[in-house]
């Protein structure tokens, strides 16, 4: 595993690292899904000494299961957070014969907890995948991932190929990809592909049942809350440790960890962030939460949260996919921002009208703004446009990259006017900032 | 730049006494921002500056269903539908 000292925590205020499905901290590159320390896999051998045989979840078992995620309370951790027991009981609902799929398609540039976990726990999130299609009584199961996420696959295929030698009583699983694209994990995308579609988000009228009348069910599950079925389906509910992914974005590396209910955003980033200066102990100025299209917040206001769903919900808030991106404080946030909501603009799926012409305007005016040569006029216009697109494509993509601007708009306000009035950047004192802290991918 | 995440006109009724518990909903990407729907039914939706219709968000009365399944028939891209009984 990751055994460069830098990398471990440290600091008085830090808890220990949890290590209920991640076995330790997996550093990653700027971006990209190679660790830059290789770490090995857990085989077939490796993970039943580590974690014992996956309990049967058939019948009673299954029915036992979905009452222990019921209690737990676990929700998706794709980023959506919906009740996983409810979707299971949906699916259930539908009939035997349908589809279970694992999706590891992480389409966040900033995240890198999905390929961390299937790189060292490959098995694990397997246990889990076969656990739901016994539950729900499904006949196949896939797993989702990109196309060029060539080493999760390598690691999966293996893992895959040691059940089959093993001849585990199990339903088949196989591998399936879609486009290195930021919406190609997005659930109705993956549902239309199987369907034999192409691989873009989809309305879904009943969103009780997504898979559209007619077709198969599909029980669709990020990684991370498979692999967290698979331990839960092993543990009483009195003895499970509720843990979260989460990814520490830096200039230079992104960092996945598992921590504790208990942990605050200050102390991930105490120990895991490496600012840009190379100052120790450096405290940001605000920070990104959840992914980009999540919420940015003032370092006072993120600092003490606490980095579980349920916390996060009660302060009105969401983990979403885990992405905790901190800003140091001579770095200009209207500029890491216009650099995101152009790239979430151009990866616009670019079927619905609203996501498609909306933000693209949204992403023009919201350059003007970094670039300090905003006027009144279109200070109005942005403003009119920020109310006008949310909830209207069919997905949610649009949705997050409003509530990702809005919300910068409020943590940057004196230098969003600052920016207007006087052609100036509060942060960096220079007329147009770079951005280029935050990672973002090519888009074709 | 407060967002105003609520376009919605000030005209939706405020309970659901003498309505109905259907909306009207649009497949956004079946529309092609045609707007046959924003001419058949203009009491009931409007449309934004690229020409796709702006929905209400509440159940629709006795009064506005009439008009939104004229809209609904209208609809030249089978985008708009009725959702709820």
């Amino acid at each position: 595993m990751t055994n460069s000292p830098a990398l471990h925590l440290v600091g008085a205020s830090t808890p220990t690292p949890v290590t209920e499905i991640l076995g330790d901290l997996v550093a990653f590159p700027r971006l990209g899904a190679t660790p830059y320390l290789a770490s090995d896999a857990d085989d077939l051998e490796m993970h039943l000494q580590r974690y014992g045989p996956r309990p049967a979840a058939s019948g009673r078992h299954g029915g036992e299961l979905i009452m222990r995620l019921h209690e737990i309370g676990l929700t998706g951790r794709g980023g959506g957070h919906f009740p996983a027991a409810r979707k299971w009981e949906a699916v259930l609902a539908a009939g035997a014969g349908g589809t279970v799929v694992a999706n590891g398609a992480e389409g966040e540039p900033a995240s890198a907890k999905d390929a961390a976990l299937l790189q060292t726990r490959p098995h694990l999130v397997l246990d889990g995948l076969v656990c739901a299609a016994e539950a729900v009584g499904a006949v196949e199961c896939v797993v989702w991932l990109h196309e060029g996420a060539q080493r999760t696959r390598a690691i999966v295929a293996r893992a895959i190929q040691e059940r089959q030698t093993r001849r585990f009583a199990e339903p088949p699983i196989r591998i399936e990809v879609g486009p290195d694209r930021y919406l190609s994990g997005e659930a109705t995308a993956v549902l239309r592909t199987l369907a034999g579609g192409p691989t873009l988000p989809q309305l879904a009228r009943d969103p009780a049942a997504p898979w559209g009348r007619g077709n198969r069910p599909v029980l669709l599950h990020n990684a991370e809350t498979l692999a967290r079925t698979a331990v839960l389906a092993r543990t009483h509910v009195s003895d499970y440790t509720p843990s979260s992914l989460v990814t520490v974005v830096s200039h230079d590396r992104r960092v996945v960890c598992e921590v504790g209910a208990e942990t605050t955003v200050a102390q991930v980033v105490a120990a895991l962030w490496r600012s840009p200066s190379g100052r120790a102990a450096e405290i940001p100025h605000a920070v990104l939460l959840g992914g980009y299209g999540g919420t940015w917040l003032p370092w006072s206001s993120a600092a003490s949260l606490r980095l579980d769903p349920s916390s996060m919900r009660e302060a009105g808030h969401s983990l979403g996919a885990g992405v905790i991106a901190p800003l140091p404080s001579d770095a200009c946030g209207l500029a890491e921002v216009a650099a995101l909501v152009g790239y979430l603009a151009d990866s616009s799926a670019r079927q619905c009208g609203p996501c498609l012409f909306g933000l693209a305007e949204v992403a023009d005016l919201t350059a003007e703004l970094a670039a300090g040569s905003m006027g009144r006029a279109q200070e109005k216009a942005l403003d009119r446009l920020l109310g006008q697109i949310a909830g209207r494509g069919a997905c949610r993509h649009p949705d997050g990259v409003i509530r990702m601007l809005s919300s910068a708009l409020r943590t940057f306000a004196s230098d969003v006017e600052s920016h207007r009035s006087r052609h100036r950047c509060l942060a960096t004192g220079t007329r147009s900032p770079k951005s280029r802290l935050l990672p973002i991918p090519e888009t074709p | 730049m407060s967002p105003r995440m609520r376009v919605r006109s000030s005209e939706a009724p405020s309970t659901a006494s003498h309505g109905s518990s259907v909306r009207l909903r649009v497949d956004p990407v079946a529309c092609d921002g045609v707007g046959i729907c924003a001419h058949i039914a203009a009491d009931l939706l409007t449309v934004d500056s690229w020409g796709y219709p702006i929905l209400p968000a509440e159940p629709l009365t006795r009064r506005e269903l009439r008009a939104a399944k004229a809209a609904v028939a209208a609809c030249p891209r089978r985008a708009l539908f009725l959702d709820g009984h």
